[in-house]
């Protein structure tokens, strides 16, 4: 809203200049965003408040101004030439609706000589950031940038039989508007009509025919009140906003509709307009002003700082607040129309606040009765995994949570998404289903820009549709590798990342979070070339998958580089205790280390090998490491050779070395059953 | 018993001699087998003669031979290490060559400066508590005292996925929530991703990440809601910082303020900042005391009880104190952009 300092000066003998002013809206609230010189006044933009329509015209904005410099504030009169004719004589009002228009008053003025406003107008009309039409438009405009109070101007003559029937419209009645717009009209909306058909839509935007021309001598004046709703509504169906609407869905004065026609009245009496007798008011239902019970003890109570009972009166009494002592310190207020704001004690203390000032409230600290512990450990795990893959060279992305509908198609993700209704863009049109789209994404960008290699997680969540059709979001980890990950140095070659690099993270990233070792099984996926790709689950639960990323996909990217990539699902994880850490006493005896190569079927994996160690069941055993493993060579091609080291130890004695030798014999007798290994 | 020591040490010496000479891994294969063969090797048969000796001697003799066998196991397998890492060089002559460098990750700045506050707070004794990002109207706006089909509205543009479900405009839907399932004292911040139906441009973007803090319990005022914040903010941009509160309106709390820091481009100096746009100020978040009937929504009784509440912009905040122009970069994810934040 645009506030010209000129035009507030008509409200109150203000004693400071223009730059002065400005820092004292602030302090009230009234935000000053901009101040500007416009043909030698000077106007301030003010950010308003969608509960403030007070503050949508000068008047109410000199009334804060007024309350907090302790000045009165003026009230110009506004003198009537009249007719002999009476109002009632020369129009028929009828409100169909006093739901939807509460209250509605109207002037016929005569003989109004339409053309360009005087100078001081334009310059008002021009201050509010608007273009001067003419003096009849000026003038609804400068009443509307005065009061908040909306008004419309009718060319009398059109209007069929001398009526204003306020009505909702019927069904198929359309209106060509102002500006030229046709709107189609349903009954949810309130309009003015004639005899005949809707000349405006209340509240928003007048019609073409019954506007104002140059040929326009008798105006009709309209200044009425609509609910805020209907009115939001209306304009929202419609996709409309104009100054009208965006005062009346806040909420305007009751009690400013008489003044508003008033007003412009006399003021085209300068052009030569008189003024029909007894101003035309239908307003069935008087609404009784709002009373709103003040406590002092209260007031300091909130605030933190007992505020004078004075300066509460005073304060209060300024904002046309009436106060009714019900016992020493206790009021009951009465509300002015103009402020549809205030309804609670609360309200009440805000203002006492703004108008003390919030920096003279002390500055304290917030005490405490009692401490809490964290509700859970998500916090902690989710940045420990962070540090994890700092260490693992990983650099942290966020993406936008949206998703492109046709992009994410080629992913296959398996999830129902959820789309937006009003989306941004048809590029970000979901809900993502995976990370691993908008991490391709980031390793293309920056590929562009001179990267070598790029290693990146997020952590965030994924959205989607549960088969009961509620929604479901879920906290995920993505990982993406792909390219150089060391780069050449004087002592050391270039390294390239490669499948191993992330597997690794990934399993280190389960035993520092405390977790069990996860299993990683082959099994194909929709992201992942064909055999390259394994499922991660823990106890059979399936919670990710990692593998070298599909070529197809990598091409509808552009992305030219292998990439491999990783995703989990971090809900199951956290919804697991990791395992309780307990101490464990550092040996006091010396172990005795055995190592045995052997040879198994190329056809046993890793895992199964690993497995089965596990699961050996063998006295003193302590712990392996399988620290050899090679094929080809001098092996036949369906042979996989394995070194392994095994630990063992006596916790109260040293051991044998025929102790050691048996349990020897026994792993291999073991292994030989399980795996059908052959001893090299 | 003599010649048996006599031959280990004479074994030492070969193996030593031998092992010197060692180039690649297939060398140090065929020395393992000289010495550990199972038939033939030296070893294997040292430890046969061993069962021909006399009891008391087999025992000291056993002994040797074990330490032995230990060493020559440790000294092959040092042996493979250093076959299977051909390009170990020699140590170099030039003691100033740089050193070996292992590469950290870089946080997201985000994540970083969310650390930053979350950091402060838990000093402060508050916890952290977190809440759906796709919410429903009661949440987002009724319960927050967002009358339907008020211009309020406005202000928190909104992603719609249908007539009952939205993206949270704010992280202030959680105090909601918190407040529903915890009687007071509550103490709690709440980071998180909201999402607002904007036009892209250098300071507002579709997503951005918020932080609310949330303070109920007896006798809260507004001196505390201003102290917790002059400590936040001054623990966040250094003591120096001058700082603002001005009246404001949002619908959930009242008294509400606004909280402004100075512009730390140009102090206040300069009339043409593109920062503050030559006010001197910028502003950082929102505050006030909880709205009487936002506790009425949750059964707490406000006559009993007050509270205060803020909600700050992360993005918009951390781009002030790191002096970030858009805040498109946060979300471009340029490994030179994010990388700088290794060292923050």
């Amino acid at each position: 809203m645009n506030i010209s300092y000129d035009w507030l000066i008509e409200y109150l003998d203000l004693n400071l200049s223009p730059r002065e002013l400005a820092k004292y809206f602030d302090q009230i609230g009234l935000m000053v965003e901009a101040v500007k010189e416009i043909d030698g006044d000077t106007v301030y933009e003010i950010e308003t408040y969608a509960n403030r329509p007070d503050t949508l015209g000068h008047l109410g904005v000199a009334r804060e101004l007024a309350a907090l410099f302790g000045l009165p504030l003026k009230s110009p009169s506004w003198p009537l030439a009249e007719l002999d004719r009476l109002t009632t004589e020369l129009v028929d009002i009828q409100v169909l609706d006093s739901q939807l228009c509460p209250r509605y008053c109207g002037l016929v003025v005569k003989g109004v000589q339409v053309g360009p406003s005087p100078e001081w107008l334009k310059r008002r009309i021009e201050a509010v950031g608007l273009r001067p039409i003419n003096n009849v438009v000026d003038i609804s405009n400068y009443v509307c940038f005065s009061l908040g109070q909306p008004l419309h101007t009718f060319d009398f003559s059109q209007l069929k039989e001398a009526r204003i029937i306020v009505r909702r419209a019927r069904k198929g009645e359309t209106l060509r508007t102002l500006d030229g717009q046709l709107l189609e009209l349903t009954p949810d909306m309130l309009v003015i009509a004639d005899e005949s058909k809707p000349v405006a839509l209340a509240g928003i935007i007048g019609g073409e025919e019954s506007g104002i021309s140059e040929k326009t001598t008798d105006v009709f004046i309209e200044s009425a009140n609509f609910d805020p709703v209907s009115i939001r509504l209306t304009a929202k169906k419609l996709g409309l906003m104009t100054d009208a609407s965006y005062r009346f869905e806040r909420g305007v004065d009751i009690n400013a509709a008489p003044l508003g026609a008033k007003m412009a009245a006399s003021l085209l009496g300068q052009f030569g307009g008189k003024a029909s007798r007894g101003l035309l008011d239908v307003y069935p239902n008087p609404r009784k002003p709002k009373s709103v019970p003040l406590r002092l003890k209260r007031v300091g109570e909130l605030l933190g700082i007992e505020i004078p009972e004075e300066f509460v009166v005073r304060t209060l009494t300024a904002l046309g607040l009436k106060l009714n002592e019900q016992k020493p310190g206790v009021w009951v207020t009465e509300i002015p129309s103009f402020r549809v704001d205030l309804e609670r004690e609360a309200d009440l203390i805000e203002e006492i606040a703004r108008f003390f000032g919030y920096d003279r409230i002390p500055t304290e600290v917030t005490p405490a009765r009692s401490f809490e512990l964290p509700a859970d450990e998500r916090q902690d795990c989710l940045w420990l995994l962070k540090e994890i893959l700092f260490h693992y060279g990983f650099d942290e992305v966020i993406n936008f949570s949206f998703g492109d509908r046709e992009k994410e198609k080629i992913w296959h993700t398996g999830y129902d998404p959820i789309e937006l209704q009003n989306p941004i863009s048809s590029r970000a049109s979901i809900l993502r289903t995976s990370l691993l789209p908008g991490l391709v994404e980031n390793t293309v960008w920056n590929y562009n820009r001179e990267a070598d290699g790029v290693h990146i997680f997020e952590t965030g969540k994924i959205y989607f549709w549960e088969e009961d059709g509620k929604q479901r979001e879920e906290w995920h980890l993505g990982l993406l590798t792909s390219g150089q990950r060391e780069a050449k140095t004087w002592n050391q070659p270039a390294r390239e990342t490669d499948y191993f690099f992330l597997k690794g993270a990934i399993e280190d990233l389960f035993f520092y979070l405390g977790y069990e070792a996860p299993s990683f099984e082959p099994e194909d996926h929709s992201f992942f070339q064909t055999g390259q790709a394994v499922k991660i689950s823990i106890k059979k639960e399936p919670v990710g998958y990692l593998g070298l990323l599909k070529s197809e996909i990598r091409q509808a990217y552009g992305l030219d580089k292998l990439a491999y990539g990783a995703e989990f699902n971090l809900e199951v994880l956290f919804d697991r205790q990791p395992r309780p850490f307990a101490f464990a006493p550092v040996p006091r005896f010396p172990g005795v280390v055995r190592d045995l190569s052997f040879l198994v079927d190329s056809t046993i994996n890793f895992q199964d090998i690993y497995s089965q160690l596990k699961k050996l069941n063998v006295p003193y055993l302590e712990r392996f490491e399988i620290y050899d493993r090679f094929e080809g060579e001098s092996l036949a091609p369906n042979q996989v050779s394995y070194s392994v080291r095994f630990f063992f130890r006596h916790e109260s004695r040293t051991l044998q070395a025929e102790e050691v030798d048996r349990a020897m014999l026994d792993i291999i007798s073991q292994l030989k059953s399980s795996l059908k290994i052959q001893l090299r | 018993m003599s010649s048996l020591q006599e031959k280990l040490e004479q074994y030492r010496q070969l193996f030593n001699d031998l092992a010197a000479k060692t180039k690649n891994s297939k060398e140090v294969e065929e020395l393992k087998q000289t010495f550990l063969g199972r038939k033939k090797g030296y070893l294997t048969l040292l430890f046969d003669e061993l069962k021909q000796l006399p009891p008391d001697d087999k025992r000291s003799a056993g002994e040797a031979l074990n330490k032995f066998k230990t060493e020559i196991q440790q000294a092959l397998s040092e042996l493979e290490e250093r076959c299977r890492r051909p390009e170990a060089e020699k140590p170099p002559t030039d003691l100033t060559l740089p050193g070996k460098k292992i590469y950290w990750g870089a946080p997201h700045p985000l994540t970083l400066f969310q650390k930053k506050i979350e950091k402060i707070f838990v000093s402060m004794g508050f916890s952290v508590e977190e809440g759906p990002e796709i919410e429903t109207d009661y949440y987002n706006f009724e319960a927050l005292n967002f009358p339907p089909y008020h211009p309020a509205r406005d202000s928190w543009d909104t992603l719609y996925i249908n007539d009952k479900l939205l993206l949270r405009t704010h992280t202030s839907p959680v105090q909601i929530r918190v407040m529903e399932k915890k009687k007071p004292p509550i103490r709690i911040i709440i980071p998180g991703k909201v999402y607002r139906r904007e036009t892209p441009d250098p300071t507002h973007l579709p997503m951005f990440h918020q932080v609310e803090g949330l303070v109920v319990d007896r006798g809260i005022t507004f001196a505390h809601l201003k102290g917790t914040l002059d400590y936040f903010i001054k623990a966040l941009f250094g003591e120096k910082i001058k700082i603002r509160f001005r009246p404001s309106f949002f619908p959930f709390t009242e008294p509400s303020a606004e909280v402004d820091i100075e512009c730390l481009a140009c102090h206040g100096q300069d009339a043409q900042c593109r920062v503050c746009g030559g006010t001197g100020w910028k502003e950082i978040l929102g505050a006030g005391l909880v709205d009487p009937q936002v506790f009425k929504n949750v059964n707490i009784d406000p006559e009993k009880y007050s509270g205060w509440a803020f909600g700050l912009g992360i993005d918009r905040t951390a781009m002030l104190a790191y002096e970030i122009p858009e805040m498109r970069y946060f979300y471009e994810n340029d490994l030179r952009f994010l990388r700088q934040f290794n060292r923050k």
